[in-house]
């Protein structure tokens, strides 16, 4: 890559992608504990991570401020301009990853004054878990800019859907088989899909980090699971 | 960003500080055998301390007579001693205020860089660790002067958990603030804890319906069958039965801690896989005689499939996975190896369009990496997708099973789940029901074995 003549304009820019970085380890930690939290059915750490949640709000303004800030003041071209729209939808998408993870924590405070649902846990923990990875091995290809790992990520979102469509199936048996677990699995699929969707957001960045380093999508069409139509 | 050069003049009194610093922590850790690197410590310690008598009075013309000179390829000094110490140490310096994403590393001793895969020495510290809790405490050691520590665990297939200590160093005028991190690795620990906590939850349940049917038939026995020679011999069938399914579960409820503990911790040794299959095969030939089953395997040339890995682990993963197709397997069915290396880390792909296929394990993206992928299939009932995922559970067990006996302890998968991924290795499984089960393992390939075959990479198909 060229250096640039003005010093302070490829800080500004290391900058801004190491705030993303920031981020993303705030987005994970949020995730993770969700989980967490969600596993031991530990009030007082959701109640924890639904406070934090505020602190990634803020980030994600602050990023797209800087960036806006970037774009009116530098013009950046090219390969430039990628990274700092990279940032901006990275963060966007952070954000969104935050929000399910807080909305996971509320649902554990709910599920913990309930029964406990035994097997199904575990099952949504593991889920958890490979949703958590991802979103480490994503964050990891944008701070190494690695594109290799970033379509390595891309191309095994399946793996999640598949999880998801187990989990669905095993939740409507149990509901089907006591109807008074109907509330705490209508909650448990809630939580499923919201890991589901946090492994969604994965991709997205996948998709953004190799746009950022190649300057192209990425084509090859993925192989979607789509079983829950009969 | 400080010049070089200055960056350079520093060095001498970073490094004499991180000793000095680093002492109590590194002498707390004696007690956990750490001797050498301890005794290495603190001769950098004495060392440190001498540099720094000697600087007043002696600059050194080497640090003074390049104000704008190159930057500095050599190591700073003592590096090498901190390099020895098995705790990843670092000394980040201050960015600007307000901004925890401008904080970079000064210096990194070995440990530290490859944990983390420093790619350079004055890396962001956001780009090497990225744990809020860990970034808050190294900013509140750096802007405000505080010493502190926090136990975190960083994401990952292998559940690590570290404590991290950072306190400020001694501050120089003009120049950015310093502070030492130090982590030390906990997962020891906290894995016995939680090993203990989950060998009793599971032990008790998981024992206690083959005893309850001894329990059951010792009545019986004493009771109404006291005087009934057949009914005796019978139920002292069943009872052996019984015992030795119990014995079967503690070995395996054993091993799958063992395996755990040792979880994070690479392996150490090279295993041909032909050479273990092999083994396998031999040994189980009485087993596969009774079902009359056959396996048939193809692998390529002795040494191609050389694996970096612990023999006994890797036999017993080919062990369990023959064991499963052998179960599984109707009378005279017949058992597919196969060996192919080199191949990439991803999970081989689905062969057939109608079988669902789905990843248990997935390795680390380590770029460049190869490795060797071990496929074992039968022709037994299969499973149904939706049971995929839960294969590597503990004590589970695809519902309406029929054939297959029930000798299983339902931890075999659970424990190659956890060897490979000590191998830092993946497994894949792919079924369609009615017609057969594949699992797939894949393993990193030694050394050796990755340079001697550099031209290609075996297109799994």
């Amino acid at each position: 890559m060229n250096e640039h003549i003005v010093r302070s304009y490829e800080d500004e820019l290391n900058q801004l992608a190491a705030e993303v970085v920031r981020m993303g380890g705030l987005a994970e930690a949020q995730v993770g504990d969700s989980i967490q939290a969600f596993a031991r059915r530990d009030v007082p750490l959701a109640q924890a991570m639904i406070g934090r949640d505020v602190k990634l709000d803020a980030m994600e303004a602050d990023i797209e401020r800087a960036a806006i800030r970037m774009i009116a003041l530098r013009q950046p071209m090219a390969n430039d301009l990628r990274r700092t729209m990279s940032a901006m939808k990275i963060a966007m998408n952070l954000e969104r990853c935050g929000d399910l993870a807080k909305n996971i924590g509320k649902r554990t405070l709910i599920l913990a004054e309930a029964e406990p649902a035994g097997p199904v846990t575990r099952s949504i923990e593991r889920m958890g878990r490979l949703v958590a990875s991802r979103l480490k091995e994503v964050i990891d290809a944008y701070t190494a800019s690695e594109v290799e790992r970033a379509v390595s990520v891309w191309v095994r979102d399946t793996e999640v859907d598949e999880h998801y469509e187990s989990l669905f199936r095993e939740l409507l048996t149990y509901m089907m088989g006591d109807p008074r677990t109907i509330t705490a699995g209508a909650h448990l699929l809630f939580v499923a899909k919201n890991l589901e969707r946090i492994g969604d957001h994965a991709t997205n960045i996948a998709e953004i980090v190799h746009f950022e380093i190649t300057g192209q999508e990425i084509v090859s069409e993925r192989p979607k699971l789509d079983t829950l139509t009969p | 960003m400080p010049s070089q050069s200055e960056a350079r003049l520093d060095r001498y009194t970073v490094l004499a500080g991180v000793a000095g610093a680093a002492a109590p922590l590194v002498l707390a850790g004696l007690g956990q055998a750490q001797t050498l690197p301890a005794l290495l410590f603190s001769a950098g310690v004495a060392g440190a301390a001498v540099m720094l008598a000697r600087r007043p009075r002696a600059p050194s013309p080497a640090l003074a007579a390049h104000p704008s000179g190159p930057p500095p390829s050599t190591p700073p000094p003592f590096s090498g001693v901190l390099d020895e110490l098995e705790d990843p140490v670092m000394v980040i310096e201050a960015g600007g205020p307000g901004e925890p994403a401008g904080h970079r590393l000064v210096f990194a001793n070995a440990p530290a860089r490859s944990l983390f895969r420093v790619q350079r020495q004055d890396a962001r510290l956001i780009t090497v660790i990225r744990n809020p809790q860990v970034i808050e405490l190294v900013d509140e050691a750096l802007i405000g002067g505080i010493a502190g520590h926090v136990a975190f665990e960083p994401a990952g297939a292998h559940d690590r958990v570290w404590t991290a200590t950072a306190r400020p160093l001694a501050r120089q005028e003009a120049r950015p603030a310093l502070a030492l991190l130090v982590l030390r690795d906990q997962t020891d620990l906290r894995r016995a804890e939680r090993m203990r906590a989950d060998f009793l939850a599971n032990a008790s349940h998981e024992l206690r319906t083959p005893l309850a049917s001894l329990t059951g038939f010792i009545e019986t026995l004493r009771g109404p069958a006291r005087d009934d020679t057949e009914a005796r011999d019978r139920f002292l069938g069943i009872m052996q039965v019984q015992a030795e399914r119990m014995a079967r579960l503690i070995d395996d409820l054993m091993s799958l801690s063992r395996i755990e503990l040792n979880e994070h911790i690479a392996p150490q040794g090279r295993v041909d896989l032909a050479l273990a299959v092999t083994d396998v095969a031999d040994a189980m030939t009485p087993v596969l005689r009774d079902k009359a089953v056959r396996v048939d395997w193809t692998a390529p040339a002795p040494g191609a499939a050389i694996v970096e890995g612990d023999r006994d682990q890797i036999i017993q993963v080919i062990q369990n996975l023959i064991d499963n197709g052998v179960k599984y397997s109707p009378r005279g069915g017949v058992i597919r190896v196969e060996i192919l290396a080199p191949v990439a880390g991803d999970p081989p792909p689905v062969r057939d369009p109608e079988a669902a296929g789905l990843a248990l394990l997935t390795p680390e993206h380590r770029p460049g990496e190869l490795y060797a992928l071990l496929r074992i299939s039968d022709s037994g009932p299969g499973m149904p997708r939706d049971a995929l995922p839960r294969l590597t559970e503990r004590f589970y067990r695809v519902e309406g099973q029929k054939s297959g006996d029930r000798s299983g302890t339902g931890l075999g998968l659970a424990i190659v789940k956890h060897i490979v991924n000590r191998h830092r290795g993946g497994v894949s499984v792919e079924s369609i029901e009615g017609r057969g089960a594949t699992f797939s393992i894949w393993l990193p390939l030694a050394a050796g074995v990755r340079q001697a075959r550099p031209e290609g990479v075996t297109e799994v198909s």
